[in-house]
């Protein structure tokens, strides 16, 4: 990890120790029009723009890099039925985001796992669309 | 991570994502305070066109969403200090007032021209 991404991880470690709550959902709905955990800056119709771009549908695998508490990708994952990988490093965004996917019924589609953009544990030729959405490093 | 991206992509796979980037044409001191008003990633001198083809993209388009950039920065700011006493309770006020300090210096940045937000999609041939 990159001192860059270390650093990052801290911050977002602390952002997301606490997790969703009620007013940060309600705060979430009015700034960006959805409540998936976001804290950057993509709206519902970017995130729905964003699966327009990647082609995404039942059957496409999806990288969603520096995927945090899950926005934009368990939504895409909801909405376009694809299948998405959710990387990041801190983990208790990842634990948001899996806890979202089950609420929703698409933990099978939705799979967390805990890596660096850097160095990414998969084969080449993994994945049919890559996504990140403000991501520091 | 654009040439880690485009390994884990198939032949013909796609990327797309939404950055924040200092606007083109900025004097070297514009270009340290958009990267000190932004996040890390902005210190780059290189634009995002030029790291794709780098990392080996072809069919690279950006489409510039800085006026929903400034837009969405400035409700978050508005939002949070509206619920400013609720968020410290959950957070700690020092931690919510320094956030919203940087939030504050970011849309003075993306209002000055400095700093926008950009969407780029790019395919691994």
């Amino acid at each position: 990890m990159t001192s860059s991404e270390a650093k990052a991880a801290e911050l977002f470690t602390e952002r997301y120790r606490i997790g969703p709550t009620d007013v940060t959902r309600r705060i979430e709905r009015t700034v960006i029009g959805a409540d998936w955990g976001a804290n950057g800056y993509t709206t519902l119709a970017q995130a729905g723009k964003l699966g327009a771009e990647l082609g995404l549908g039942p059957g496409v695998r999806l990288l969603d890099l520096g995927a945090g508490q899950g926005w934009p990708g368990v939504y895409l994952a909801l909405t376009t039925g694809c299948q998405v990988i959710l990387a990041d490093v801190p983990t208790g965004g990842l634990r948001s985001a899996a806890a979202r996917a089950r609420l929703e019924g698409v933990a099978a589609r939705a799979v967390p796992v805990s890596a660096s953009a850097r160095r990414l544990p998969f084969a080449g030729g993994t994945f049919d669309g890559v996504a990140h959405t403000d991501v520091l490093c | 991570m654009l040439r880690d991206s485009r390994r884990v992509l198939r032949p013909g796979g796609r990327t797309a994502f939404y950055t924040i980037h200092p606007v083109a044409g900025l004097t070297p001191a514009q270009r340290r305070r958009a990267a000190r008003s932004g996040a890390p990633a902005v210190a780059t001198a290189r634009t995002y066109e030029d790291l794709l083809a780098a990392a080996g993209f072809t069919q690279i388009s950006r489409t510039d969403c800085t006026d929903g950039f400034a837009a969405t920065a400035q409700a978050w700011l508005s939002e949070w200090d509206a619920s400013f006493a609720a968020l410290a309770a959950l957070y700690g006020e020092q931690t919510v007032a320094e956030r919203q300090r940087k939030r504050r210096i970011q849309l003075r940045a993306i209002r000055d021209g400095l700093l926008a937000r950009s969407l780029f999609t790019a395919t691994r041939p």
